[in-house]
């Protein structure tokens, strides 16, 4: 492979750079062509969806805050697998460590937050969610770093476990009394509940993610620290001579990581659900991980890509709601998207 | 390297004028928060002037699974069609496989943007949100299936479903050889713990000795969870498999596999299982969904019936005992017969004390009278059944 | 009682077992393939589809093949003549495939087939014990368990196996042999594909005989952590999906006898195990490793 991708980059090393942008317009409006295409054989006029989708994104705010609502937990569950891919690390996880979070978070504000002020409540239970999902990202990291374990397949499985233990935890020690047994935790309190802008669900978890995907890319691009995290992931050879503390920069990255997907779950708790359920935020991770992927890792573009899917996920409703196919088959649009993308990557790449 | 930094240049533009506007618009009164949705505040203020339901352009129907799984959704499905039928200028909406979470307010608030001024949530999870939902739009109707709260433009419906059910646990008492019962069930709420209660008194009432072995799933729709759930009762000794699940073919046809019996649960399976169908419960939503959009869009809601919590009855039709299956003699079916004419009649009921739970304390006293709450508040197993709620 | 378990254990565990096996040829070859689920989902609606119509399983669990391998010739592409990222191809192609068979899936929600029926094998499953447990499946089953040895008699000890396996380890063998190390690739994703379309197939015509929207749950997620787990070995592989379908049996065993463990705990059973036992064999693992797919797994594939 490694001979093969050398052979392509020389060949498009010539392409001029104003080329590369149009292949990636070219990337992102061939699948929603394909769509379309798809569309008509069921009688859906696709320049009717697409337009209504782009009404109800842009057209009212209440449009746009869902959209804005739904690509929230994607940029911080894609900044957890975009950091650590910056260091070389494959982080699958987001979607276990956002469920330890939601469940840390919950936990908190259940049982000690109560009574609390907001201004003292939010920022804990904020800090709970980021612990939770730190230390399940430390399960990661201590594997990865003592055991010499491949953090891709643990992630992965942890998440099933994490899915699992949240489970545990709703249909026992944090299920609500007033729910006749059903498997969810009570309510968090309404001083706990993130401020929302009038007139839509948005809420201000979204201005953190904003916040955080910033800080993250001024890490990365302008701190000694992130130089150091990038020549890791560029070159571990390189780092090993330059006599960095390899494991201990994973470990920390790793953890890093796992806050922001912790952080993630909060938000889903305490800016739209109010109170834990099993399937909190399911697919939530994966999808950052793609929109991280979509984006080349990038934490600004990120925003971007993790807009993107946001418009498409809303779509989905709409589209079932006018033309009665199943909501599920916008996972079809996305799956092109991210077709077109990650083939096109190689082009515009380097 | 020079691209990436004009694309970062340009994002950081896009972001901060999207901050910009997010944050323009969130200065409290400005003109956007009287659009859609509004807050808690303005919606308290307009209660009394206007009137849920009223002059509905269109309905909306939420359900938890796909339309056709031979259980609880194709039950609803098939109301909204003796709704869309009934109405025929009235836009019926569906969205099917909606979660039971803050997803399912976004498919509301999406219906009613459409027009819809009734909703029938049809999911016992899609309560919390239809609450939340409610308490923005006053002027939108929500009947929600199922549910044991309300609200001023809520109201909740349901069946008494136990009874069919118990009646199915008589036949099963009859038909059942082993004196093993086998029930697959997903989680531990009222609705089902009330009906596994109800089956196994039924069975008791005919054979006292028998028990009922239960297992939970986690998930209200899983084949591959079914089959092994199946199988397991089956090897366990069971001879007749019935469930608490959102569809049930798995079972039904991996019963008939193995050569044993099932009762059915929400829909009419007799054709999947030929040999071993005995009977099952069934919903007939049809005339009471028509029913209640009439009240709901006359504007006739506040003091109806169904403002507050319906259940319909055995008696009312809202909830039936499905056909007999071939194999099921004469004499069980006219037994059965003569237990539903009891219920109708109030001469039998299913819930007379003294009915001890597993753990052996008496649950139901004596001459104790339960209410429709008590019943859909119960929160334990009866004697015989095997098996433990989980924690 | 264990018997029963065990019993359990290989009809639950059989679908993984299959896409596991076909997952473990692609590895081989260097190329993990995360869209095993999608594959499995397509080969479970396209099975049930074509029994549908043909009224024959044969047929049907042939078709779920066939749309397996089409689902996964997606992910050979973009990997192999793209150079896309696998990891991400592959959830990619995950996505994709609950979309697609959500969405052609949707008529067959109520549709009835006649798959495939446990045949009890004429005096072998009359052997107390090991008959129940061995001889009383779907035909499909005992083909899976032919599979298992043919597969490690086919990569260890065949030439195709040396250049399935010099593709994972030693293109550089494969150049030299006049052998192109990316066409042997193409058709080990393809064959995994076919495989996982299989176990999808098994899944929907054999075990339970319905369709149901993104029935197949996770399993082919497993089924690819499963492959590590045995350390790229068919037969541990194997061992790995029957402790999987074990593990699921149990639970259901440990409920009826009414004993107050949470289900939770036991549903993260097959999880944790494949953790432990990653950790325990890691070290003699390390070298067994493809060495394309352990660049990929070290993230600069």
């Amino acid at each position: 492979m490694s001979i093969a991708a050398t052979i392509t980059k020389d060949n498009k090393s010539f392409l001029a750079r104003n080329q590369s942008w149009m292949i990636q317009s070219a990337a992102i409006i061939a699948p929603f062509i394909v769509f379309g295409i798809f569309l008509t054989f069921y009688k859906v006029n696709p320049i009717e969806l697409y337009w209504s989708m782009v009404q109800t994104t842009f057209g009212n705010l209440y449009g746009l805050g869902e959209v804005l609502l739904k690509a929230t937990p994607f940029i911080l569950t894609g900044l957890a697998a975009a950091l650590p891919a910056k260091a070389g690390l494959v982080n699958v996880g987001g979607e276990g460590q956002l469920a330890i979070g939601a469940l840390f978070a919950t936990w908190f504000a259940v049982f000690y937050l109560d009574t609390m002020p907001a201004m003292i409540g939010i920022p804990i239970m904020l800090l709970a969610g980021a612990c939770g999902g730190a230390v399940w990202a430390g399960l990661v990291a201590v594997l990865k770093v003592k055991g010499k374990l491949n953090e891709t397949i643990t992630s992965v499985l942890l998440n099933y476990v994490a899915v699992f233990i949240v489970g545990f935890f709703v249909h026992g020690m944090l299920k609500d009394p007033n729910s006749f047994n059903w498997p969810f935790s009570p309510e968090i309190a309404n001083t706990l509940r993130l401020p929302i802008i009038n007139g839509t669900r948005l809420h201000v978890g979204f201005i953190v993610a904003i916040v955080l995907a910033i800080i993250v890319w001024f890490v990365l691009t302008k701190t000694r620290l992130g130089f150091k995290i990038r020549v890791l992931g560029s070159n571990r050879l390189a780092a090993e001579r330059a006599g960095f503390q390899i494991n201990k920069m994973y470990f920390w990255v790793l953890i890093a990581a796992g806050a922001l997907a912790g952080i993630a779950g909060m938000i889903e708790i305490a800016g739209i659900e109010g109170r834990l359920r099993a399937s909190v935020g399911t697919n939530f991770g994966y999808l950052g991980f793609l929109a991280a992927m979509m984006a080349w890792n990038h934490p600004i573009r990120l925003m971007a890509s993790a807009f993107l899917l946001g418009m498409i996920s809303v779509a989905g409703n709409k589209l079932e709601i006018f033309s009665g196919l199943p909501s599920s088959s916008v996972n079809i649009l996305m799956a092109l998207v991210l077709f077109f993308i990650l083939g096109s990557g190689k082009l515009v790449k380097k | 390297m020079k691209i990436r930094n004009n694309g970062l240049k340009s994002m950081i533009v896009l972001v901060l004028a999207l901050m910009l506007v997010v944050t323009g618009c969130s200065q409290p009164g400005s003109n956007a928060s009287t659009s859609n949705g509004g807050n808690t505040n303005n919606s308290d203020q307009s209660v009394s002037n206007v009137v849920a339901g009223l002059d509905s352009s269109a309905v909306g129907f939420i359900f938890v699974g796909t339309k056709d799984d031979y259980g609880y959704n194709q039950a609803a499905y098939l109301g909204s069609v003796a709704v869309e039928e009934a109405y025929p200028d009235l836009k019926v909406i569906r969205a099917e496989n909606v979660p039971e979470s803050a997803e399912a307010e976004r498919v509301m608030e999406q219906m009613i943007q459409e027009g819809a001024k009734i909703i029938f949530p049809t999911s016992y999870g899609h309560l919390e949100p239809a609450l939340n939902v409610a308490k923005r739009h006053p002027d939108v109707l929500f009947y929600h299936q199922g549910g044991l709260k309300t609200a001023e433009n809520l109201g909740t419906y349901f069946g008494t479903i136990w009874e069919p059910v118990y009646l199915a646990g008589v036949a099963a008492g009859k038909m059942s050889e082993t004196g093993k019962l086998g029930f697959i069930v997903s989680v531990p709420i009222p609705q089902v713990l009330l009906n596994i209660n109800a089956f196994t008194l039924g069975a008791q009432s005919v054979n006292p000795e028998i028990t009922t072995n239960v297992v939970f799933t986690g998930s209200w729709c899983d084949p591959g969870q079914q089959a092994n759930a199946a199988n397991s009762l089956i090897d366990a000794g069971a001879d007749l498999l019935t469930l608490h699940q959102d569809c049930m073919k798995t079972v039904v046809e991996t019963a008939e596999r193995s050569g044993i019996m099932t009762v059915g649960y929400h829909a009419d399976a007799n054709e999947l299982a030929p040999n071993g169908w005995v009977t099952g419960s069934e919903w007939n939503w049809g005339d009471l969904f028509v029913d209640m959009v009439k009240v709901g869009t006359e504007g006739q809601f506040k003091g109806s019936k169904y403002d507050g919590k319906y259940r319909g009855t055995l008696a009312d039709e809202v909830v039936k005992l499905s056909t007999f299956g071939a194999n099921v003699p004469a004499e069980v079916q006219q037994y059965v017969e003569e237990q539903k004419a009891g219920l109708l009649d109030g001469t039998l009921n299913p819930f007379a004390g003294p009915i001890n739970d597993q753990s052996g304390s008496v649950r139901i006293e004596v001459d104790q009278v339960l209410s429709v709450e008590d019943l859909e508040s119960t929160n334990y197993l009866v004697e015989g059944v095997i098996g433990t709620i989980p924690q | 009682m264990i018997a029963d378990i065990l019993t359990g254990a290989i009809r639950s565990g059989t679908s993984v077992m299959i896409a596991s096996q076909g997952e473990l040829i692609s590895e081989r070859a260097g190329v993990i393939n995360l869209g095993t689920e999608g594959s499995m989902l397509c080969g479970a609606l396209g099975g049930f589809a074509v029994t549908v119509w043909t009224g024959n399983p044969w047929i049907g669990t042939l078709a779920g093949g066939v749309c397996g391998l089409l689902i996964s010739l997606i992910h050979a592409f973009l990997v192999l003549s793209c150079g896309a990222n696998q990891l991400a191809t592959g959830l990619t192609i995950m996505f994709f495939g609950m979309g697609i068979t959500a969405f052609f899936g949707k008529n067959f929600v109520s549709q009835q087939i006649v798959g495939f029926n446990p045949v009890p094998i004429p005096y072998l499953s009359d052997i107390p014990f090991i008959g129940k447990i061995l001889f009383n499946h779907d035909p499909l089953t005992y083909l899976s368990l032919l599979l298992v040895p043919l597969l490690w008699y086919v990569i260890f000890r065949t030439r195709l196996g040396v250049i399935l396996r010099a593709a994972g380890e030693r293109e550089e063998v494969l150049f030299a042999s006049g052998i192109n190390p990316k066409l042997v690739r193409y058709l080990a994703v393809l064959a995994g594909g076919f495989l996982a379309g299989i176990g999808g197939a098994q899944l929907s015509v054999a075990y339970t005989h319905s369709w149901v929207e993104n029935m197949v749950a996770g399993r082919g997620v497993v089924a690819v952590a499963l492959v590590i787990f045995a350390s790229w070995k068919p037969l541990k592989a194997m061992i790995g999906a029957y402790l999987f379908g074990a593990a699921q049996a149990l639970q259901l065993t440990v409920q009826q006898q009414g004993l107050a463990i949470s289900p939770y705990f036991l549903f993260m059973v097959p999880y944790v195990l494949t953790l432990v036992a990653l950790l325990i064999v890691e070290r003699r693992k390390q070298s067994q490793t493809p060495e394309a797919l352990g660049k990929v797994l070290a993230g600069s594939g």
